[in-house]
């Protein structure tokens, strides 16, 4: 929400901070402030500054306005808040409107009354006016809806101007009936249901209640008699239906997260008293003011030294209640000096304000929480139990990555499931996996293909995750391998066997049940998925955890790495049985060098030495890729070709 | 164990590489753990009344705003809890929070846990955006618990994560389920850069009444601590990660970095 400098400072006779200073005390006492813009008037110096303050539900009641920001900072400085109570404008016209109620508990209060405008009327909006609302970003509309504007972000009770010759018969607040229809004022049509609330007159619905106007009675150039409103309905109501249509307003926001009805009366004093200022001419109706129930004042009563005690900081009694009236909070002491004990009454718009932790937080945020000064909890005598399933999955994870399997954790929202979410964030992730073993298979593909890359012989792979089924979600296990160098005899499934051997031998000793892990099937794509709740179930939780032994964690930064493909080339040279691989290499390097390719060598390994008459051969693998760009063949051969050179000028023999 | 061999090679295999993830979540846990903090861990798949209900979200409050949710198509609504309450609709979790109220029906108190587990929101995606993440919550239920201890078992924790230099300090929040609620900030200096920094990483407060009753606890005998953080930008900050999908992209080009 965007607050002015300005505007904050016409509630004080006193200089309020600067803008830094105020975003900083803000930031530490109120709410963040995630903006600031500085506007610049015609002479090009700063004549105004923005903040953009993020107001939380809880405040919401009271701050969506720059009164209540404003309050922020009396409360925070002690600075005293002029005061603004506009005055009452007498009736001098008879003319009342009619207006009935059909759910007061949906319509908690409505304030109307009629204007006759008079013949003086500007075309546009004071000065003033215009500064104010154009510094928070608000488009100038007319004079009259300027000024509901403008009670709306200086008290935040949202206003509303019907153009009186336009309303058909009496007002109703009612329910909708289904198939009515509304246009509103930005042009939308919307078919109405019985569940939506409308204010209409005897031809039908003139506005969506809380959120949107239509045009049926909007004020125009040529409006002579207006109805003005001041109301209060019930937030989540308003809330239904603005989100169902998508009509959500700076209105409906305020009605939404409630604010009380006490403020109505003054919503309709200061907009008419700004209607005289704008209007001269002006002349006034009486006031119809339907209350149902006026709200009872919220009292909290307490031993106030929870204070102290939540906060855990030392404050004295005297200091909170200092802060809680500067909040306007009517502190009464019941209690004696060693057992004291408070009544608070609060504000009316106060309705954040309901229980006693709500108290200690107003005095931790204003006293300020730099003074928390942090103790530890007391040691227990007794270390705490193992969870189960923690315990197992974590002594699973050293077996497999002992056994050289990598931990992966893939995504659980996936293209085809047995549970569909309701509003998926794309086709392809509208489930739930129903298994691990899908994501593992694309997994090892993906894999597979950079094996050269990462230097491995073999993917192996493992994911411990949560699988949805129809009517239960269960914890597996799925274990992945892929031999990639071709070996005669030997398949991807033996790796996995071997894995799975090891975790039953480990394990068992922790089991009831038996051969969870050796009965497993292994499919033939060289996964195995376990479901690992047996084993929970069974598992005899008498391990102490520290039995897991954790390693410390990697402190490695991660490098990124090329997504461009990358080539491989082999090599083998042929010397004297002298030589050692580490002259070759380096004789390798040096026409890598001379190729200027440094950069583009990923890796290199020595992958087979043999001996043959006194000479001896090194064959090396390298692996070349780009992080800019897919590096051709030619390319390659160019590096190659000096590779060949460098090795020749030793004398040696590249076979 | 004896060293595994290669196949091919006859060469000792080297060990498999531990997720970044769980390689923080137990870097945490052991950090908890010394404080008596045992693990919980809670559904994925779970019911509105423990995800919003129990947590002191009302229906059609703003506060449900604050979290986009994975609702779940035609899973039956009529399941009761153990107090006989209505669980509602099943939504993919949108928070560790929904463990707390699970654990303090299953345990007595006093409680210490850590509420570690996946979460979901229905966000776009990008580089610091996933629809999945994880999430850590320790909850402590004790007689006079204050913010101070809270400040205590947060600088405990991110000593142990960011170093002995680490500091905390709270700024006002509001989060339905604590009372007072803070925002924690984590000052730590990254690794290249010259000055530390504050970060925001952590939402914090003293456990709402409300939430303690749910769980059956009486907030007039106990109170609580809880705070809940992302375990994805912890780990993305200390190894330097610039993009969050690398996480749970299965990539071995990556996990084999740690």
């Amino acid at each position: 929400m965007n607050i002015s400098h300005n505007w904050l400072q016409t509630y004080f006779k006193e200089k309020i901070p600067a803008p830094e200073k105020l975003a900083e005390l803000f930031t530490f006492h109120s709410f963040e402030v995630e903006g600031m813009i500085e506007i610049k008037g015609e002479n090009g110096k700063i004549a105004d500054t923005v903040m953009d303050v993020k107001i939380l539900p809880d405040m919401a009641h009271y701050c969506l306005s720059h009164e209540g920001v404003a309050s922020e900072i009396s409360f925070i400085t002690g600075m005293k808040m002029n005061d603004r109570l506009a005055p009452e404008i007498k009736a001098t016209i008879k003319d009342e409107p009619k207006v009935e109620i059909e759910d007061p508990k949906f319509c908690r209060r409505y304030m109307i009354r009629y204007v006759d405008i008079g013949s003086s009327r500007p075309s546009s909006s004071p000065d003033w006016l215009k500064c104010s609302l154009e510094a928070i970003g608000q488009r100038m509309i007319s004079p009259l809806v300027d000024i509901s504007n403008y009670v709306m972000y200086d008290i935040g009770q949202p206003m509303h101007a019907f153009d009186a010759d336009k309303v058909k018969g009496s007002l109703k607040i009612r329910l909708a009936k289904d198939g009515e229809r509304i246009t509103l004022l930005d042009g939308r049509e919307l078919i109405l249901t019985a569940k939506d609330n409308v204010i209409a007159d005897d031809e039908g619905p003139l506005v969506v209640t809380g959120a949107k106007g239509g045009r049926r009675a909007e004020i125009s150039e040529t409006t002579k008699k207006i109805i003005i409103e001041s109301a209060n309905f019930e937030p989540s109501a308003v809330r239904r239906t603005s989100t169902k249509y998508d009509i959500r307003s700076d209105s409906s926001k305020r009605f939404e997260n409630e604010i009380t009805q006490e403020l109505a009366s003054q919503g309709m004093a200061n907009a008419c008293d700004l209607v005289r200022s704008v209007f001269p001419d002006a002349k006034f109706g009486p006031i119809v003011d339907i209350y149902p129930t006026k709200p009872k004042q919220t009292v909290i009563e307490f031993d106030p030294s929870y204070i102290e005690e939540r906060l855990g900081v030392e404050i004295s009694l005297e200091d909170s209640k200092k802060i809680l009236e500067r909040m306007d909070i009517v502190v009464s002491s019941t209690g004696s000096a060693s057992k004291p004990f408070w009544k608070l009454s609060i504000p009316y718009k106060r309705l954040d304000l309901v229980i006693k932790e709500d108290i200690v937080e107003e005095v931790g945020r204003i006293y300020g929480y730099d003074h928390v000064i942090g103790i530890l909890p007391m040691k227990l005598k007794q270390a705490p139990d193992a969870n189960p399933t923690f315990y197992l999955c974590e002594k699973i994870k050293n077996i497999l990555t002992a056994e050289g399997f990598s931990e992966v954790i893939l995504y659980t929202l996936v293209e085809k499931g047995m549970v569909e979410t309701l509003k998926p964030l794309a086709r392809d992730k509208a489930f739930a996996r129903s298994d691990l073993t899908h994501g593992m298979a694309s997994c090892l593909e993906k894999n597979a293909l950079n094996a050269d890359l990462l230097g491995l012989e073999a993917i192996k792979i493992f994911e411990i995750g949560h699988i949805f089924k129809k009517d239960s979600e269960e914890i597996h296990l799925a274990i992945g391998a892929r031999q990639v160098k071709k070996v005669k005899g030997f398949k991807s499934e033996d790796l996995i066997k071997r894995a799975l051997e090891t975790l039953e031998k480990e394990l068992s000793s922790d089991f009831s049940e038996n051969g969870i892990f050796s009965k497993a099937k292994i499919q033939t794509n060289g996964i195995v998925e376990i479901d690992l709740s047996p084993a929970i179930k069974s598992f005899k939780p008498s391990k102490d955890v520290k039995d897991l032994d954790f390693r410390p964690a990697s402190v490695n930064r991660y490098l990124r790495f090329s997504s461009y493909p990358f080539i491989v080339r082999d090599i083998a040279v042929f010397v004297p049985e002298s030589i050692q691989a580490e002259e070759v290499w380096s004789s390798i390097e040096k026409g890598i060098k001379d190729a200027s390719a440094n950069g583009l060598l990923t890796r290199h390994s020595l992958f087979d030495t043999f001996k043959k008459e006194g000479k001896i051969s090194y064959a090396f693998r390298m692996i070349f890729q780009s992080m800019e760009k897919t590096l051709t063949d030619s390319e390659v051969n160019g590096i190659m070709e000096k590779i060949n050179g460098e090795v020749k000028v030793e004398g040696w023999e590249v076979r | 164990m004896n060293p595994i061999k290669s196949a091919v090679t006859g060469n000792e295999i080297k060990a498999g590489h531990l997720h970044p993830i769980t390689q923080t979540i137990r870097e945490i846990y052991s950090a908890l753990y010394e404080l008596g903090f045992e693990v919980a861990l809670g559904p994925e798949l779970e019911y509105e009344y423990y995800n919003f209900d129990a947590l002191n979200i009302p229906k059609d409050h703003p506060a449900r705003d604050m979290q986009d949710t994975f609702w779940v198509k035609g899973m039956s609504a009529s399941d009761r809890g153990p107090q006989g309450q209505e669980l509602g609709r099943r939504l993919l979790t949108t928070q560790t929070s929904a463990g707390q109220v699970r654990y303090m029906e299953t345990h007595s108190t006093p409680l210490r846990t850590v509420v570690i587990g996946k979460v979901f929101r229905n966000e776009a995606t990008d580089a610091t955006h996933e629809a999945q993440f994880y999430q850590v919550e320790p909850l402590y239920v004790d007689k006079k618990v204050s913010l101070a201890h809270l400040k205590g078992v947060l600088e405990h924790l991110f000593k142990k994560l960011f170093g002995d230099k680490a500091e905390i300090r709270f700024r006002p929040s509001f989060f339905p389920f604590t009372e007072p609620s803070v925002e924690v900030d984590v000052k730590w200096q990254k690794p290249g850069e010259s000055e530390p920094r504050w970060l925001e990483v952590v939402g914090a407060g003293l456990v709402h009444p409300s939430v303690l009753k749910a769980g059956g606890i009486d907030p007039d005998l106990w109170q609580g601590l809880a705070f809940a953080f992302g375990l994805d930008r912890i780990v993305m900050l200390k190894h330097g990660i610039d993009d969050i999908r690398l996480l749970y992209g299965g990539d071995l080009r990556f996990i084999h970095q740690f």
